[in-house]
């Protein structure tokens, strides 16, 4: 049986969908079989990240409706033949399927797979409940704004109460420099208010977006960016191993000195 | 609703007025039947649903209320203890009464005992094998029971999120954090071990004499009766504090002061 993982966030907007593609990726690459599922019926955006979108013939909704079989709905990745994605419909809304439905896919899934990431929708209506039906375990993404974090808050509150035990956090889009300068909520910060292991921080980067437009996850390149290097890092935590977190700060130290300084703050 | 700001310490020389509005005698927040609620009787538990205040209030919030209170008392029932349900003129089906079922029994709870005045749901819980007390309708005039004595305390190990709402008829303990976004309603006193940032309000049928206590007080709001108090800008260091009505309005004290100095010991026994 895999792990059924699912990504969500509450607030729209933080980086739920890229993290969804590029962990798949990255954990592909450690060598695991991986199903995304793109659980945002109406607004279905992982296929594009993924630069899949002109394979897609059947949705997760065809399979539903039992106009095809699951593995015909899978649309393999081309550059990784380990991870599938499971898209979802676009012309129909979040109530075209329901919870019983998607936990029943999510399961199927799993029994194919190492880890099946489904992509949860933003907000915490029915998107959100299909997503989190057949999760055993969380990922909350969230970025270092209060919106954000207090939108986590509620997520993670609603997790428990779907008692989905295993909850981590990513912190994604942090900029340090703002941090070093107290203009931007720190790790700690966030951490303090959403009490979650932390598994994640990804620095925000230009790099994001151009991988975004592109369809080329970030994880992909050869020459790892810095948020590609942190997300690798999430999917080897993942998989157990210990990976220190990245020192994002030192590269805004203006002098040994500082760096010492902040060592010790 | 007016927010004034609150006087820290609580010895500070110039007190500032504060005008609060007044609220209506019966204030909007009284914690009413409105929660999910545990209570032990003697060899069993009683779980008490909220009365629907609409014809059928949505069964997934409930059940979502009722899942985290389970897992914040988790620690404090004995195994294999009975629960009795009461859920007077809540229509409940089959299926969510095996839901309720099947989350007590996570928690090594037995469900035995349904008690309701809807004859659906008796049936229900007929069919579903469970012991039925059914009990004549409620009269509606017998909901307005205003000076009804407290609950038990509440006591919950959890941390209070964003979006959650606690309502007791009674003294609550929090174990964990009031995060920003969530709130403590109680007829009586909050003290929570914890940090409070969300909101807090104690004594919400109109005692003035409750107070808010815990180990680091950012709250967004306190409200102590009919008054309501924002916090002042949260200290550089952090101390247990307790927040109480004095004739000027709501105030903190730290904890350590407020015993030495502002608390008399009450005149009645308690």
């Amino acid at each position: 049986m895999g792990r059924i993982i699912v990504i969500t966030s509450g607030k729209g907007g933080v980086g739920k969908t890229t993290c969804t593609a590029n962990l798949g990726m990255a954990l592909a690459r450690l060598g695991k079989k991986v199903a995304l599922m793109d659980a945002d019926f109406g607004l279905r955006n992982l296929d594009l990240l993924l630069g899949l979108e002109n394979r897609v013939v059947y949705t997760a909704l065809d399979v539903v409706s039992g106009q095809c079989r699951l593995d015909q709905a899978l649309v393999k990745d081309k550059r990784q033949n380990q991870l599938v994605l499971l898209p979802a419909a676009q012309s129909r809304d979040k109530d075209a399927i329901t919870p019983d439905q998607m936990k029943q896919l999510a399961l199927e899934l799993s029994q194919r797979f190492d880890y099946v990431l489904v992509d949860c929708p933003a907000g915490i209506e029915m998107g959100f409940r299909n997503a989190i039906a057949a999760a055993q375990e969380a990922l909350v993404v969230t970025t270092p704004e209060i919106a954000a974090v207090r939108d986590a808050d509620r997520v993670v509150g609603l997790l428990e109460a779907n008692r989905i035990k295993t909850i981590n956090l990513v912190v994604n889009r942090l900029r340090p420099a703002m941090v070093q300068a107290n203009d931007m909520m720190s790790v700690q910060d966030v951490q303090e208010i959403l009490s979650i292991p932390l598994i994640g921080v990804i620095p925000d980067d230009e790099q994001v977006i151009v991988s975004t437009n592109k369809g080329e996850p970030l994880v992909l390149a050869d020459n790892l960016s810095l948020p590609g290097l942190a997300i690798s890092n999430v999917a080897r935590r993942l998989e157990g191993q210990k990976v220190d977190f990245i020192d994002l700060d030192a590269a805004y130290d203006k002098s040994l000195l500082a760096r010492v300084r902040r060592f010790f703050r | 609703m007016n927010a004034d700001p609150l006087l820290k310490p609580a010895t500070s020389p110039v007190p500032e007025p504060q005008d609060t509005e007044p609220e209506s005698e019966a204030p909007r927040h009284g914690p009413g039947p409105s929660s999910v609620y545990f209570k032990s009787e003697r060899d069993k538990l009683l779980l008490t649903l909220p009365k629907p205040v609409e014809p059928n209030v949505a069964w997934l919030p409930l059940w979502e209320e009722l899942q985290q209170q389970i897992r914040a008392g988790e620690r404090f029932w004995q195994v294999n203890s009975e629960v009795e349900l009461i859920v007077s003129d809540r229509l409940l089906d089959q299926g969510q009464l095996q839901m309720i079922a099947a989350a007590l029994d996570q928690v090594q709870l037995k469900l035995k005992r349904v008690n309701t005045s809807r004859r659906q749901t008796a049936m229900a819980a007929a069919a579903a094998g469970y012991a039925v007390e059914q009990e004549s309708p409620a009269l509606p005039l017998q909901s307005a029971a205003n000076a009804a004595p407290l609950e038990n305390p509440l006591y919950l190990e959890t941390t209070i999120r964003s979006g959650t709402e606690i309502r007791h008829h009674g003294n609550v303990v929090i174990v964990g954090d009031i995060n920003p976004g969530g709130s403590v309603i109680a007829t009586g006193d909050i003290l929570v071990w914890g940090r409070l940032r969300g909101v807090a309000h104690a004594g919400a049928q109109g005692n003035p004499d409750c107070r808010i206590m815990a180990l680091q007080i950012e709250a967004t709001q306190l409200r102590i009766a009919n008054q309501v108090a924002r916090t002042p800008k949260p200290p550089a260091q952090f101390y247990p504090e307790v927040a109480y009505i004095s004739s000027e309005g709501i105030k903190l004290a730290s904890a350590t002061e407020f015993g030495k100095n502002i608390f008399v010991p009450p005149q009645e026994a308690l």
